[in-house]
């Protein structure tokens, strides 16, 4: 603990809003060794990312930043550095990767471009040695055939692929210290694997301090030597890793650590009667290819033959990486989307080639939960008003002091206080709005909900609080659910069986212990190993 | 687990909790630029309501002892220097010996004192009849605070007058155009396909007018005595012809981004019909861009009257606006003569500016995403 490479001290940031000013960190001190690792753990709003962005001086123009902060780098004071020493430092000592991949890269050059822009902006080099240099970084991130991808753009690549340029311009000039900021939070989670070890084996090459950002513990278990856990703008807890995973002091870490989703679905009856069914599902979008005046269209397949069937009571998990067309196909079974061939059935009753208004008896019994509670709530409305759409277009409950006890019992069962009713949805978090999403389904007594990655834009702590809701409900309501998703615990934790997607097929199904546990596929066996192994 | 959520949850509680309107509402009132603007506008309007009591004259009345009368200035302190009630000084005429000009000079002699909430000719507001008036001279005796034209109209009552025939053409086209702007855009963005392509090939077509040439050939279309009120009604209709387009196509982009997100799919998988859908998820949310558009288009409609009442082709007299009061300094003998008769432009600019400052101050309140 004696070399120190930065030290922060009290360092605390407010925002001036509207509103007034909004304490967003205060009194977070913590330090890095050179060649260390240490992860900064917190659910969104607990202030890691500012703290970050305070070291880097890269603060919005509303922050004020503390007076007593102190954030000394290499034996020298960060905060008197005036702007100009700051770019100086930034990118060439101390660099940073941002979470989103396609969005940090600069979209109209070429990533060779961009990279050799990093380098020449802090170094004097020849055109060719600059060349040579970048290959050189390239191909130490390990991206396959680095000479082609100098010269292509940040969309030819894949998300994980362009995370390796960011890594890349990161080591550009062999820093002393990087900031990861969630880097892996975007990517699927093979990728994610690929990314960690990726940086872990460059850490140990290079000798740099890491500072990684982060809400999944996993990630923290797998390459942090010390961590810092935050709320609420505060440090709560410190430690090296094992120790704190091992003996947590603090209720907040404690409560942390417990969120891993547990537990397993209740046994299924096998002969309770199906209610979902879809055979041979294929959905085809048409694309135009070649130049203007060529006619050719291309037809890709985003769902090819994919069966599903769901009983009442079961939950069905449909697990794959982005792209793999789960969601297509979930989207297409209850009709929120269009099927070119298979057959859909709802209680054997056929549904595919219904119009809109022949559907729209079924809706009520045919819900969705969608994957951002953010978009899926309509702004405008009060909750009361969100929850009452689905009764009053379908003509359910006698008269408004019915709907109201409807309302008022599907508040009760996601457990959110009736005074809620009577507010917007941007008042509420991300969990309190998916359960007011979960409410708007359940009011309308649906036989079957269609979860699209219901948690995945959620913290880890309401993450499990939501799988333990919908549980409790599927108990309460006979609910059958299909379940999407690209994490294999949430999986393990709710769904009866599973089906694995890979480019619009299914390449492995059945019961979720026995996919999970011995996978047959290669490309499953991949994913088991990426969602719970610690990475090597 | 539960009880973390909920426990947060309680602390929100003790918050206030605003709508949109009210959120709107707190921000703008801090915007001093878009208040002034919004003061401005109210002025506007309290002069086009009340331009009977506030105007001295009908916009009719001559006085043809004073045809080309300068301004009469008000004037509070007295000749020894000691305030007084307040007064205006009438004109000797003389006659400029070399060029046989009138010139009108001030004269200390012929002092006018106001008389306020005076009597004078009678008003009608609502059916009622008034006769009061905010200022007149005593006794009856003429006065002219913007002076007056070659017929000894008084240009103050006249532009007071105008104000309305202005305003109205302005809120008619404004509402107007909103009114087919909105319905066609969002049917226009919700519907898509082949509604979309039809809408979108006419919107092109009425961008691609000539505009000018179109004011001119409605001049020529109508025959030279027509009903002032036929012609007024026709201008009307091709404003709002040429304002509604640019609405519809920006609406259709908003309405096509709404449709796809997720709320809008919600309410689809709960069994909404379309019109459900259009009246109580996409329409207010188009509602702010409607009203920041409107504020920005009243401007620009009293722009376009006044210049082309100017050219003439706009309303025609008897009927009074900003527009047709400038078409008497057309030519440039009457503008050197009576410089005073450009006081209209002053009405302009300030109304101009008004709605403007309030249309900018909208859009920052309106701004779901500004912090300040």
């Amino acid at each position: 603990m004696t070399d120190q490479l930065l030290k922060i001290d009290n360092v605390a940031v407010s925002f001036r809003t509207s509103s007034g000013t909004t304490e967003a960190v205060k009194d977070v001190s913590y330090s890095v060794a050179k060649g260390e690792t240490l992860a900064v753990v917190g659910e969104s709003g607990s202030g890691k990312s500012v703290t970050a962005r305070a070291i880097m001086g890269m603060l919005a123009p509303n922050a004020i930043v503390g007076e007593d902060t102190a954030i000394e780098f290499d034996g020298k004071d960060l905060t008197k550095f005036s702007e100009i020493e700051m770019q100086e430092l930034r990118g060439n000592r101390i660099s940073m990767i941002f979470q989103e991949p396609l969005t940090s890269l600069n979209p109209v050059h070429k990533v060779g471009d961009q990279v050799a822009e990093i380098i020449s902006s802090h170094r004097r080099l020849s055109k060719s040695d600059l060349k040579a240099e970048v290959i050189r970084l390239l191909t130490e991130v390990q991206l396959p055939n680095p000479e082609a991808r100098y010269a292509q753009y940040p969309h030819e690549m894949s998300g994980g692929q362009r995370q390796r340029v960011m890594i890349a311009m990161a080591l550009a000039n062999d820093p002393d210290l990087l900031i990861a900021d969630e880097p892996t939070t975007a990517l699927d989670v093979t990728v994610q694997a690929e990314i960690l070890s990726l940086l872990k084996v460059l850490q140990a090459k290079h000798h740099m301090a890491v500072i990684l950002i982060t809400h999944d513990l996993t990630v923290v278990q797998s390459v942090s030597d010390r961590v810092v856990v935050m709320r609420r703008g505060e440090v709560v807890e410190r430690g090296a890793t094992a120790d704190v995973f091992e003996n947590p002091q603090h209720d907040y870490t404690k409560h942390l650590i417990n969120s891993e989703p547990k537990g397993l679905p209740d046994p299924l009856d096998d002969n309770a009667p199906i209610v979902m069914d879809g055979k041979d599902l294929r959905i085809v979008f048409t694309l135009r290819s070649g130049g203007f005046f060529s006619g050719k269209k291309v037809e890709l397949a985003a769902v090819d033959g994919v069966s599903a069937s769901i009983r009442r009571g079961e939950t069905l998990g449909i697990v794959g990486e982005s792209g793999s067309g789960k969601t297509t196909f979930g989207m297409s079974l209850i009709r929120l989307g269009e099927t070119q061939e298979g057959e859909i059935s709802f209680h054997d009753k056929r549904i595919e080639r219904l119009s809109r208004n022949e559907m729209r008896p079924l809706r009520p019994r045919i819900q969705v939960v969608f994957q951002d509670p953010f978009s899926s709530l309509n702004p405008r409305m009060i909750v009361r008003q969100i929850l009452e759409e689905g009764l009053v277009v379908n003509n359910l409950g006698a008269n408004a002091a019915e709907r109201r006890d409807m309302i008022h019992t599907a508040m009760d069962d996601v457990q959110m206080p009736h005074s809620a009713l009577e507010r917007f949805p941007h008042e509420f978090s991300g969990g309190q709005r998916q359960r007011l999403a979960i409410a708007r389904a359940i009011v309308l007594k649906p036989e079957f909900i269609l979860l699209d990655e219901p948690t995945s834009a959620l913290d880890l702590s309401i993450q499990a609080q939501i799988i333990d809701l919908l549980r409790d409900l599927r108990r309460k309501h006979g609910l059958s659910y299909l379940f999407i998703s690209h994490d294999l615990k949430v999986v393990k934790a709710l769904c009866h069986n599973t089906i694995v997607m890979q480019h619009g097929k299914v390449v492995e199904a059945g019961p979720t212990d026995k996919v999970l546990s011995n996978p047959e596929t290669a490309y499953t066996q991949r994913l088991v190993k990426a969602a719970f192994e610690v990475v090597a | 687990m539960a009880s973390v959520d909920l426990s947060m949850n309680a602390e929100e509680e003790a918050k206030h909790s605003l709508t949109y309107w009210q959120l709107v509402r707190r921000r703008f009132r801090r915007n001093r630029y878009g208040m002034a603007g919004f003061i401005g506008c109210c002025f506007i309007f309290f002069i086009a309501i009340f331009s009977g009591f506030l105007a001295p004259y009908s916009a009719g009345t001559r006085d043809s002892a004073a045809l080309f009368s300068p301004p009469q200035s008000i004037h509070i302190i007295d000749v020894d220097g000691g305030i007084t009630w307040p007064y205006v000084l009438g004109f000797d005429e003389q006659m400029d010996p070399v060029t046989f000009a009138f010139t009108f000079v001030p004269s200390e002699e012929k002092k006018i004192p106001l008389d306020f909430f005076a009597r004078g000719e009678t008003w009608s507001f609502l059916g009622m009849e008034f006769d009061r008036h905010f200022v007149l001279g005593e006794n009856g005796q003429p006065v002219h605070f913007l002076g007056t034209d070659g017929l000894g109209r008084d240009v103050l009552s006249r532009a007071i007058h105008g104000s309305r025939i202005t305003l109205i053409m302005g809120l008619v086209v404004m509402a107007a155009a909103c009114i087919i702007g909105t319905t066609v855009g969002i049917t226009s963005g919700y519907f898509g396909g082949l509604t979309d392509t039809i809408i979108q090939r006419i919107i092109e077509f009425v961008k691609s007018f000539p505009d000018l040439p179109l004011y001119l050939a409605l001049l020529a279309i109508l025959p030279r005595r027509a009903d002032p009120m036929t012609i007024f009604i026709m201008f009307a209709s091709i404003l709002v012809l040429l304002q509604w387009a640019d609405l519809a196509r920006e609406l259709r982009g908003k309405v096509i981004a709404i449709r796809s997100v997720e709320f809008v799919r919600a309410a689809v998988a709960v069994g909404a019909t379309d019109k459900r859908i259009i009246f109580r998820h996409i329409a207010p949310s188009m509602s702010s861009h409607v009203i920041v558009w409107a504020t920005y288009t009243l401007p620009n409609v009293i722009l376009l009257e006044s210049f082309l009442s100017f050219l003439g082709v706009g309303i025609q007299a008897p009927m009074i606006s900003w527009g047709v009061m400038l078409n008497q300094v057309r030519d440039f003998q009457a503008l050197a003569a009576a410089p005073w008769l450009l006081a209209p432009v002053g009405f302009i600019i300030l109304s101009v500016l008004s709605f403007n400052a309030l249309g900018d101050g909208l859009r920052d309140a309106m701004d779901p995403y500004s912090n300040d």
